[in-house]
C-alpha cells in the first residue's frame, strides 16, 4: 500500500543578473495526497514537466520530500527511505542499465543487494528469464542489445526482489505490441499477487487495459482522484485521450 | 561491509571493461617510466654520436705552428688559415666558418717572455658541440703551454701544487642520488594517479548521468553514503594501481634496460627497497582517497563527461605546483610542510629515497593525508547527496 500525504517538493533555482543573483523558490510537487491499495493498479497521469516523476521519485526514496510524507508498505519515507528502497520495484524512463554488465551480471548484482536467499533468488531470475525471454541473450552485454531486449531485462531487475509495491513510469514506451503485451502480462501478474502497483503511461489504451484507480496531476497538483470506473462514468469527452486533455487544460 | 563490496566490485568490473580505462590505468603508466628511460637514453646516445661525427669549420689568424698542429690533428676539423684579420662575425653569420681563433702578432714573442697572451675566440654561445671541441683543444694547448714554462724555469710540479683536495664523502650514493631525483619519481607516480582518479571518477559519476543509470543506482536498497564510499574506493584505486605500475615499471625498466651506469642503479635499487617502497604506498593509498573524493566533489553537478574535465583539469595546478615545489633545492621537509597535501608526499618521498625520513614526520604526514581524506569523502558524500546536482 502507498499513502502520499500533502507531499511537496520545493526546488530553489538561481538565476543571474549581472552581479546580482536571483534565487525563486518553485513547487515541482506542492501537497499531493493519494492512496494506492494492494490488488490494485493506480495510475498516475499527468502531462511533461507536471510532477508525476518527482512524485514518483519522493515515494521511492530517491529524494527527500520538502513536507509531508508518504507511507510505503507500513514504512514512512521521511523515517527511514532507504528501507522503502527494499519494498519497491523502481522503473521509470531513467533507471537505464548498466550497459557493461550482461543481463545474469545485472540481476546477481540486484539481488545480491536485496539480500535474496540464494535458492529463492536463483528460481526468481530464472522465472523472470524464461517468462521474459530473456535466456537467449543473458550473457550478452546490455550495451550492444536492443531497446527492447533492454526493456525486458529492466523489468526483470524491478521484479527480482518480489516487491511489495511497484512503480512503472511508462514500462512499455518504444518497444514493440510482443514485447509491450509481455510486460503488461507481468503488471496484471503482479496485480493478481496482491501487490500495489502504480503505472504511469501515455499510451492510453494501456491505461485503459490495467487502471483501476486514477489520479491526473497537473502543475504540481492533483487534479482528478478516483477510481477508473468513476472516471469513465464522468467522462464527456469521446475518448480517454481527449478527456484527459481537457481536463488537464480545464485546471 | 557487504553492500560495499558488492558496489565495489560491481563497478570494477565496468571500469575494467572499458578499452579506455586499461589503456590509461595499466598499460600507459607500465609502460611509460621504461619508455622514458630508454627513448631518453636512445635520443640522448644518437644526438651525442651525431654531434661527434660532425665536421668543425675553423679559422685560425696567427695561429702558432704548435696550435695548427693540433688543431690539424682532428680530422673532423676543418680549418682555414688567415693571412690577415677579416670581419669574422659576418663570415661565422654566413657559415663560411663556426669559429675563429686570433692568436696576436706577436704571440711567439709574449710567449718566449712568459707573457700572458689573449686569444680571442670568435664563437657563437648556442653552438654547444663547436664551442666545447674548441674548448677542449685551448684547454690541452694552455696545459702543454704550461709544462713547456714550468720545466724551462725549472721549477717542480710539486711546488706549483699547494694542496690536493680529497673529498672523503660521509653521505651514501642513496642519499645522494635520493636527494637529486626523488623529487622527480612522485611528480611522475602523482600525475598518473591524477589522471587515473580524474578519468576513473567521472565515468562513475558522471559517467552514469550519461548513461542514464543514476537513477538506478540511487534507488539501490543502500545508503547513498555507501554508494559514494564504493565510488571513492574504487576510483581510489584506479588512481593507485597505475602508480604502483609506475614503480613496478622503474624497477623492471632500470633491470631491462642496457646503458646505465652500474652505480645509479645500484642507488635506485636501494632506493626503492621493499622498506621504501613500503611507506611510499602507505602514503599513497590516502592520498589516492583524498583525489577521489575530491574530484567527485567537483564533478558531481556536472552532466556531460566534457564540463566535468573542463571543472576537474584546472585543479591540476594544485597538484603540479607543489609537486615542483617539492623538487626545489631548499625546501625541506619540516613540521610546517607535513602538513601541505601533495607537497608533503614530494618532500616525503624525497626523504624516504634517500633514507633520512623522520619516522614522525612521516607518520605525521599519513596521519594528515588520512584526515585530508576523510575530509574529501565526506564533501563529496555532501555534493552526492545534493539532489539538484546529482539528477541534473
Amino acid at each position: 500500500m502507498i499513502q502520499a500525504q500533502n507531499l511537496t517538493k520545493s526546488f530553489k533555482t538561481t538565476t543571474k543578473k549581472g552581479f546580482k543573483k536571483e534565487t525563486t523558490i518553485v513547487n515541482a510537487v506542492d501537497h499531493v495526497s493519494f492512496e494506492c491499495k494492494p490488488g490494485r493498479i493506480f495510475s498516475l497521469l499527468g502531462p511533461n514537466g507536471a510532477g508525476k516523476t518527482t512524485t514518483l521519485r519522493m515515494i521511492a526514496g530517491i529524494i527527500n520530500p520538502s513536507s509531508g510524507t508518504a507511507i510505503v508498505d507500513h514504512i514512512d519515507i521521511s523515517e527511514n527511505n532507504d528501507e522503502v528502497k527494499k519494498h519497491i520495484g523502481f522503473l521509470t524512463g531513467s533507471t537505464g542499465l548498466y550497459e557493461r554488465l550482461n543481463p545474469d551480471e545485472t540481476l546477481d548484482f540486484f539481488g545480491k543487494l536485496y539480500h535474496i536467499p540464494e535458492p529463492k533468488y536463483s528460481e526468481r531470475k530464472e522465472y523472470l528469464f524464461e517468462k521474459l525471454g530473456i535466456n537467449e541473450f543473458r550473457k550478452k552485454r546490455l550495451g550492444q542489445m536492443s531497446t527492447g531486449m533492454k526493456q525486458k531485462v529492466s523489468i526483470a531487475r524491478t521484479l527480482i526482489h518480489d516487491p511489495e509495491v511497484l512503480i512503472f513510469d511508462e514500462p512499455t514506451s518504444g518497444l514493440d505490441v510482443i514485447t509491450a503485451d509481455s510486460i503488461i502480462d507481468l503488471i496484471r501478474e503482479s496485480k493478481e499477487n496482491n501487490k500495489t502497483v502504480i503505472f504511469s503511461s501515455h499510451i492510453m489504451s494501456e491505461v485503459d487495459l490495467l487502471c483501476d484507480d486514477l489520479a491526473i496531476i497537473s502543475k504540481g497538483s492533483i487534479i482528478y482522484n478516483d477510481s477508473f470506473d468513476n472516471f469513465k462514468k464522468e467522462m464527456k469527452a469521446d475518448n480517454l485521450t481527449q478527456e484527459f486533455i481537457n481536463r488537464v487544460k480545464e485546471a | 561491509m557487504r553492500d560495499l563490496f558488492i558496489i565495489i566490485k560491481k563497478e570494477l568490473s565496468e571500469l575494467l571493461r572499458d578499452k579506455k580505462t586499461i589503456i590509461n590505468s595499466i598499460v600507459l603508466p607500465t609502460l611509460l617510466v621504461p619508455i622514458i628511460m630508454f627513448g631518453g637514453m636512445k635520443v640522448m646516445e644518437m644526438i651525442e654520436e651525431k654531434e661527434q661525427q660532425k665536421s668543425v669549420k675553423i679559422g685560425l689568424l696567427n695561429a702558432p705552428e704548435d696550435f695548427t698542429t693540433l688543431v690539424n690533428s682532428d680530422t673532423l676539423n676543418k680549418v682555414t688559415t688567415y693571412a690577415e684579420a677579416k670581419d669574422f662575425k659576418a663570415l661565422i653569420d654566413d657559415n663560411t666558418i663556426q669559429t675563429a681563433i686570433v692568436f696576436p702578432a706577436d704571440w711567439s714573442t709574449q710567449m718566449d717572455s712568459l707573457a700572458t697572451g689573449e686569444i680571442q675566440i670568435y664563437r657563437n654561445g648556442s653552438k654547444d658541440n663547436v664551442n666545447g671541441r674548441v674548448n677542449r683543444m685551448l684547454t690541452a694547448y694552455d696545459a702543454s703551454l704550461k709544462d713547456q714554462r714550468i720545466s724551462k724555469l725549472q721549477i717542480s710540479v710539486q711546488k706549483l701544487t699547494p694542496f690536493n683536495k680529497n673529498y672523503i664523502e660521509i653521505g651514501e650514493q642513496k642519499e645522494l642520488i635520493g636527494k637529486r631525483i626523488g623529487g622527480f619519481i612522485p611528480y611522475l607516480f602523482i600525475l598518473t594517479m591524477w589522471g587515473g582518479c580524474l578519468l576513473a571518477a567521472i565515468d562513475l559519476v558522471t559517467g552514469e548521468k550519461e548513461r542514464k543509470t543514476i537513477e538506478t543506482t540511487l534507488s539501490l536498497p543502500i545508503s547513498k553514503f555507501k554508494v559514494l564510499l564504493g565510488k571513492a574506493i574504487v576510483a581510489s584505486m584506479l588512481g593507485f594501481i597505475p602508480a604502483v605500475l609506475n614503480l613496478v615499471g622503474l624497477i623492471v625498466g632500470l633491470k631491462v634496460i642496457d646503458g646505465i651506469p652500474d652505480s645509479f642503479k645500484l642507488a635506485i635499487n636501494e632506493m626503492l627497497n621493499l622498506q621504501s617502497v613500503t611507506l611510499i604506498l602507505l602514503l599513497l593509498i590516502p592520498f589516492a582517497l583524498f583525489l577521489s573524493g575530491f574530484i567527485i566533489a567537483l564533478v558531481a553537478g556536472a552532466t556531460s563527461f566534457k564540463e566535468a574535465q573542463s571543472k576537474a583539469t584546472p585543479i591540476i595546478m594544485l597538484i603540479i605546483i607543489p609537486l615542483v615545489m617539492a623538487m626545489l633545492p631548499g625546501i625541506e621537509l619540516t613540521w610546517a610542510t607535513v602538513f601541505v597535501p601533495v607537497l608533503n608526499i614530494g618532500l616525503g618521498v624525497k626523504e624516504i629515497m634517500a633514507g633520512t625520513i623522520d619516522m614522525a614526520q612521516y607518520a605525521a604526514i599519513l596521519i594528515s593525508l588520512i584526515a585530508f581524506a576523510v575530509g574529501a569523502i565526506y564533501f563529496s558524500y555532501k555534493k552526492f547527496s545534493d539532489e539538484n546536482a546529482i539528477l541534473k
